[in-house]
């Protein structure tokens, strides 16, 4: 467990230099600096490894690389997205707190690749501690010559830059994050032109999320069948798990892909005493909730959490027991999509407060018995109709606690309070 | 309207960017005359920043108005951001809130009669391990608890 | 060039370019696709999500304006698929939308009413409380009512990409998403109305034309706007005999889809009270109203008497007049014997048009790559022709300006040369000998003494460096004792650099004065009629306060008691009141049919869009009755279109001339006086929502520093009645006002 991303958690100094380089760090960029290592060797060892975009697209990371033209002439960006906003994740928190290295040095050999120049981190507005840990590697990383214009006199050049978010959770959506980076309000742009033709600027970028820049170091250093050889077949690797709610001990675990469920709710010590899992949200707030019973049976790779009807997303393990109550969890989710909703997609601007308001009345003791199936259509009319995948997922949970649970919504409409006895 | 060290703050954030690029400092830069102004932005300081980084000002204000961090109206000395998204309403935040806005005698969104904090609820700050958490400054408090949440309110000057 | 593509749009084949929009080809081929963010003049935003279509292979619809087609496409724009998720869009934009369109000022013409009407959206399932929005107010031309917006965000991108003033903006976010400005002060933008007309709801209206009449009452009429230029072509809409909305009409050579605020608003002076209404006689120096026929032989009486011989007489016309009458008038004139004639009223010395011609069409104008713009705040005095510079500043153009003042352009000015009036022929002689150096052409005589410096250089350069420039001569040339020689500059200057010229100097319909050659040719000029011992005068639709450039001089020589004045004016006057012997009412615009030649020599034709008012007859009809009683030959029309017809026969003549350049005596202090765009004619200085917008309230006269010293003038002051305003974007030497109030001052 915590072999990569978060090896150094447990180290004095973990984010420092030192600490880092004596787990290895920055030993690839070196091999880089002085020529022993391609980029067609890199993108290739990425692709064996398996590595998928952390950020919760699960995008193979390698393939993304390899769309950036980088022979194209001119400036091209690198671009870093520690805006970690999904409810339930904060796993690239503790990367760039207790890794900051691993996550600059991933930059860097992505820069190289792409021959892109320059690199900006965007990190989350309220993470000032990760911030100041970053800056504090930062400044590390260019007083040891590790980054700059030819570097170390390779012709290597890399800068890389932190750039502060200021409390949206829609800039974690690439494109947005780049509207966001260029100084404007965050709202994700339509696509195609992707990032890779028109970016930053207007210029060539590759957006990866922090924990898939942070595991680049370690997967070219050992090897990318080593890395697949960890996971599971179409999930490779480890990955950070973000275990929050009615558990013991939520905290953050990397471990292989391919886990089962069950043992993860055991690392983070199992629910509290005497009671039962009524249902996990695998991936984050934004993927769908998956019934107690299937929740067991299924393991901690993409595959086997789609078959369970959910997905990856994020990695952001939400788990909820028997004390909880499904209308009130759902409101809350729901307002939370309101609340962050950018507002220019008709479905998603109208709909998350039309689904936010239908809840907050049930919860209100004002329900009607046609609100389900108005919430069931509503979600459905949001689904697939809008820029960027926030919309769905506002919908996606709608859907599934209503579908799961609906019990529960039905008693709370019908007696306007809630079938969870200490609730309500 | 922004003073020389607000400046100099905000050049350095300036020179991150390409040259002519400077609009990519904004959000730094209302942070920063916000923070200099005691929490909150005016009409006057948009305006300036706007000017400063020459940008047209509805362009500031698209931005001081889309961010969750930018207040338009006077906050309390430290203003507490106390997450009420899922992994912290599952571990009681909802509880602690009322209890923060009884003891300091304030409803979220408001600030208490001395003036020296305001309670917002926020969504979630990325900080779920750490469940029920708030933030205050640029500092988080994470496993909070009644007695821990009187601690810190006894902390604050 | 252009490949073509095949695809399928609703099982037809159709044709499109690579890269184009579904929607765009769409639209070629006439299938309807609902749209509402989508503009064919605007960068595609795909945020309204109405025209979602199904395109086969695709697992979610996708939006026709967005997406791109390639070959081989199939698209279904009302299969189940498509249908369906319109349907849920519509759905979402009608939950929070008023219901109430019989009371809304859009209805009958709203994109949404018109989406929804076709879907029967059921949009009874909400229930929540639908959102008001406050409004903040825009200023007095465009009516805001912000609940019934839809986030469609045309008018933002209208601001940032046409107006090119960021003006507008989409505050907040999710449901508090909200169209505004920063603050409430009003709008800037001379092309401001133009948001009315790109805004598919009744958010943004026509202040002017609330509570007025419901659209469908009224009838649309095609017709030109003739205060610039361009000619832009528009609609008027009128209700019962009256002009209660102007809106723009498409013609891509000339105005695009866009016309100017004063185009749009203007038609409210129409409907002032300040109308003259009837014909009015002065009898022993007592005003009284007339019959049209007592009035119109007082008026050949009065000519007869008084210019036995025809040298006596002197014509003076607005540059506003309709071809028709200007040729009726000039006709009228030579008739009885006379040269004396013109339209250059607000010239101190006027320049035949051959020294500068236009020569540049507006569409070229888009494909500059450096604009030389010299005394012109261009942006303010000819919208439309600054908005096709704009465009080609957006595809890379330069721009330098050689003015009085730093402007506010709407795109970036790379040199821009301060140069007071009397310092304009030094500075461009310099510009000349740099670029005649680069070339190592020889150089005329009067270049020898001249001095260049960087800024000359830098000009030259980047007009030489251009592949295709272009220099525009503006409106403030216009008050220059040297004028002629700043003209003949300009155009030595576009002949060293192969640029081609666009002379915006004088402005209106002076295009189809120059066609019948509304000037003396061995006669007197306007500053000359109106300073020499003529003693019977036409004046067409003047008023001298505004329009002549010695006005105080003016009227006074108009008041001699010798001096018969025959007035022809749509609008009252204090100041003719005082010299005129006779006023016949004439029509004013859109009350008569005409011709308007604009600068790329279009002639366009339009008829009256309502009776004139009151007793007033068409312009054209009054000179040619005036002419039958002074037994004048060859007015036998019986219809403006065989006026029209004759006039547009001729081709104007004018021998090209070289106007020498000398060292002029100037004084060390010049003013320019440059009237706000709402006060260049009569008509618009009636239109009182114009009056009330920020433009329209300028007036100022700024000054720098050292001249402020040199004229005892601080801030505040009054300077020839016009505050005072110290500041640094003023050359030195120089006052420049700018405002809505009469000129105080003449030549300079
Ligand atoms: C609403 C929304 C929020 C997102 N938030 C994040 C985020 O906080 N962090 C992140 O890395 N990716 C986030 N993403 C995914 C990014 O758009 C993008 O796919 C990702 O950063 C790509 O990096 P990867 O390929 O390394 O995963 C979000 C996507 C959406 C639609
Ligand atoms: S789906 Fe929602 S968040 Fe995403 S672009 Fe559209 S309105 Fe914005
Ligand atoms: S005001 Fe009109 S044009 Fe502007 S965003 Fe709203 S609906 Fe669109
Ligand atoms: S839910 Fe509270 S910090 Fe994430
Ligand atoms: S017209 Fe295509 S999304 Fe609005």
């Amino acid at each position: 467990m915590n072999n990569i991303c978060l090896k150094s958690i447990d180290k004095d100094n973990p984010s420092s230099l030192a600490t880092y380089e004596t787990m290895g760090g920055y030993k690839v960029w070196r091999k880089i600096l002085n020529g022993e290592l391609s980029p067609e060797k890199i993108l290739e060892e990425l692709k064996i490894a398996g590595l998928r975009g952390r950020g919760g697209a699960g995008f193979p990371t390698g393939l993304k690389w390899s769309f950036m033209p980088r022979n194209q002439e001119g400036q091209k960006y690198v671009v870093c997205n520690s805006d970690e906003g999904e409810p339930g994740t904060c796993h690239d928190r503790d990367i760039l707190r207790f890794n900051p290295h691993s996550v600059i040095e991933g930059m860097a050999i992505a820069g190289y690749v792409m021959n892109a120049t320059v690199g900006y981190n965007y990190i989350r507005g309220e993470f000032m501690e990760p911030y100041y840990r970053c800056e504090e590697a930062l400044k590390e990383a260019y007083d040891a010559g590790l980054l700059g214009t030819n570097i170390k006199g390779s012709k290597v050049c890399f800068d890389l830059y932190s750039h502060l978010g200021a409390g949206a959770y829609i800039c974690g959506e690439e494109t947005a994050l780049l509207e966001s980076l260029e100084g404007k309000k965050g709202q994700p742009r339509f696509k195609p032109p992707f990032p890779a033709n028109v970016g930053l600027y207007g210029k060539p970028t590759t957006i990866n999320n922090t924990e898939s820049f942070a595991s680049v170091p370690e997967i070219l250093s050992r090897g990318g069948q080593w890395f697949a050889d960890l996971g599971v077949p179409n999930s490779g690797g480890t990955k950070c798990f973000s275990v929050t709610g009615n558990v013991k001990n939520p905290s953050n675990f990397e471990i292989p892909m391919g886990t089962p469920f069950s043992d993860l709710l055991k690392l983070a010590g199992g629910l509290r005493k005497g009671r039962t899992l009524k249902g996990v949200i695998p991936g984050g707030s934004s993927t769908p909730v998956i019934p107690a019973a299937k929740a067991m049976k299924m393991t901690m790779d993409y595959d086997s959490i789609e078959k369970a009807g959910s997905m990856l997303g994020a990695g952001s393990v939400i788990v909820m027991d028997d004390t909880t109550c499904m209308v009130k969890a759902l409101t809350r989710l729901a307002h939370f999509y309101y609340d962050e909703s950018c507002g220019q997609c008709t479905p998603c601007r109208e709909g998350t407060g039309w689904m936010y308001r239908v809840l907050k009345r049930i919860m209100d003791g004002q329900g009607k018995s046609e609100d389900l199936e108005l919430l069931l259509s509503v979600q459905d009319k949001m689904l697939g109709n809008t820029i960027c995948a926030l919309a769905d997922g506002a919908a996606m949970p709608v859907e599934s606690f209503i579908r799961h649970f609906r019990e529960e919504f039905e008693y709370y409409i019908k007696h306007g309070k809630s079938m969870v006895e200490n609730d309500g | 309207m922004i003073s020389d060290q607000a400046k100099k703050e905000i050049d350095i954030w300036v020179a991150k960017y390409p040259e002519g690029r400077q609009s990519s400092a904004v959000m730094q830069a209302l942070t920063i005359v916000q923070k200099e102004n005691g929490g909150s932005l005016t009409n006057e300081l948009k305006q300036a920043v706007a000017d400063y980084l020459e940008m047209p000002t509805i362009s500031v204000e698209e931005v001081a108005t889309f961010y969750e961090n930018y207040n338009h109206k006077p906050v309390g000395k430290h203003v507490i951001r106390f997450c009420h998204n899922i992994s912290c309403m599952l571990n009681g935040s909802d509880e602690l809130i009322s209890y923060l806005e009884e003891k300091l005698d304030v409803k979220t969104g408001e600030i208490s009669k001395d003036r020296l904090v305001s309670v917002k609820r926020v969504e979630c700050l990325g900080a779920c391990v750490g469940a029920p958490m708030c933030q205050i400054g640029d500092q988080y408090y994470e496993n909070l608890t009644k007695k821990r949440i009187d601690e810190i309110l006894d902390g604050l000057k | 060039m252009m490949v073509d593509i095949e695809i399928e749009i609703d099982g037809k084949v159709v044709h499109g370019y690579p890269g184009e929009s579904l929607i765009s080809i769409a639209d070629r081929q006439g299938i309807d696709i609902p749209r509402f963010c989508y503009h064919k003049k605007l960068s595609v935003a795909a945020n309204c999500r109405m025209c979602l279509v199904d395109i086969e292979g695709n697992p979610t619809p996708q939006p026709a304006c967005s997406t791109l087609s390639s070959a081989g496409m199939k698209v279904h724009t009302n299969n189940e698929k498509a249908k369906t998720a319109q349907k849920a869009v519509m759905e979402f934009l009608l939950i929070n939308h008023p219901l109430d369109c019989p009371i809304c000022d859009q209805g009958g013409e709203c994109e949404l009413q018109d989406v929804a009407m076709e879907y029967g959206s059921d949009i009874s399932r909400f229930t929540e409380g639908k959102r008001i929005v406050d409004d903040k107010g825009i200023g007095a031309l465009i009516q805001t009512d912000m609940t019934r917006c839809i986030h469609c965000t045309r008018c933002v991108r209208f601001g940032a990409e046409v107006a090119g003033i960021v003006e507008m903006g989409a505050t907040g976010r999710g449901e508090d998403l909200k169209i505004e400005p920063f603050l409430s002060e009003g709008i800037q933008s001379e092309l401001s109305g133009n948001m009315i007309d790109v805004c598919p709801v009744g958010a943004l209206t026509s202040k002017p034309f609330r509570y007025e009449v419901r659209s469908w009452q009224m009838n649309s009429i095609q017709t030109i706007a003739r205060h610039d230029l361009v000619g832009s072509n528009i609609f008027t809409q009128t209700h019962k005999n009256k002009v209660k909305r102007v809106v723009a009409r498409d013609n891509e050579s000339i105005n695009e889809t866009w016309i100017s605020d004063r185009d749009r608003f203007s038609y409210q002076g129409l409907n002032s009270e300040n109308r003259v209404l009837i014909p009015k006689i002065k009898v022993k120096g007592e005003w009284k109203d007339a019959s049209w026929s007592d009035a119109l032989d007082f008026a050949t009486n009065g000519i007869k008497k008084n210019a036995k011989e025809g040298s006596q007489f002197g014509t003076l016309a607005s540059k506003n007049a309709t071809l028709e009458e200007l040729f009726l008038l000039q006709k009228f004139t030579r008739g009885l014997g006379s040269d004396n004639l013109d339209y250059r009223l607000d010239t101190s010395n006027p320049f035949n048009a051959k020294v500068l011609e236009s020569n540049i069409s507006l569409t070229e104008l888009e494909t500059i790559d450096h604009a030389l713009i010299v005394n012109s705040y261009l942006r303010l005095e000819q919208p439309m022709i600054n908005h096709r510079i704009r465009k080609a500043t957006l595809n890379g153009a330069s721009v330098s300006t050689i003015n009085a003042k730093a402007f506010n352009f709407n795109y970036r000015i790379s040199q821009s040369v301060l140069t007071s009036p009397q310092n304009t022929v030094a500075t461009l002689s310099g510009v000349l000998k740099a670029l005649l150096d680069k070339s190592s052409q020889t150089l005329p005589g009067y270049l020898n003494s001249v001095t260049i410096d960087q800024t000359h250089i830098d000009i030259a350069n980047a007009l030489s460096n251009a592949k295709h420039p272009v220099v525009v001569l503006g409106e403030h040339v216009n008050g220059n004792k040297c004028s002629d020689q700043v003209a003949q500059l300009v155009a030595n200057i576009a002949k060293a650099s192969e640029a081609k010229t666009l002379n915006a100097s004088l402005t209106g319909n002076a295009h189809s004065a120059e066609r019948v050659n509304f000037k003396p040719d061995n006669g007197k000029n306007a500053l000359q009629i109106l300073s020499s011992d003529l003693t019977a005068f036409i004046l067409f639709d003047i008023y001298p306060n505004f329009d002549c450039i010695e006005s105080k001089n003016a009227i006074e020589h108009l008041s001699r008691d010798d001096a018969f004045v025959v007035v022809m004016n749509s609008f009252d006057d204090e100041s003719v009141l005082s010299f005129a012997n006779v006023i016949l009412p004439i029509a004013s615009f859109y009350e008569t049919s005409g011709t308007h030649i604009n600068v790329d020599n279009i002639a366009q034709s339009y008829s009256a869009s309502v009776k004139s008012a009151g007793e007033s007859k068409p312009g054209w009809k009054v000179i040619k009755v005036l002419a039958d009683l002074l037994n004048l030959e060859g007015f036998d029309f019986t219809d403006s279109s065989q006026i029209a017809d004759e006039a547009l026969s001729l081709s104007p003549s004018f021998s090209e001339i070289e106007v020498p350049i000398s060292n002029s005596e100037m004084p060390n202090v010049a003013t320019v006086w440059q009237y706000t765009p709402y006060a260049s004619d009569v008509v618009v200085r009636h239109a009182s929502s114009l009056q009330q917008t920020r433009i329209g309230q300028m007036s100022e006269a700024s000054v720098c520093k050292a001249t402020a010293k040199l004229l005892k003038l601080s801030e505040g002051d009054l300077y020839n009645g016009i505050p005072v305003n110290i500041n640094e974007s003023v050359a030195e030497g120089c006052v420049f006002v700018h405002t809505h109030l009469p000129r105080q001052l003449g030549v300079i």
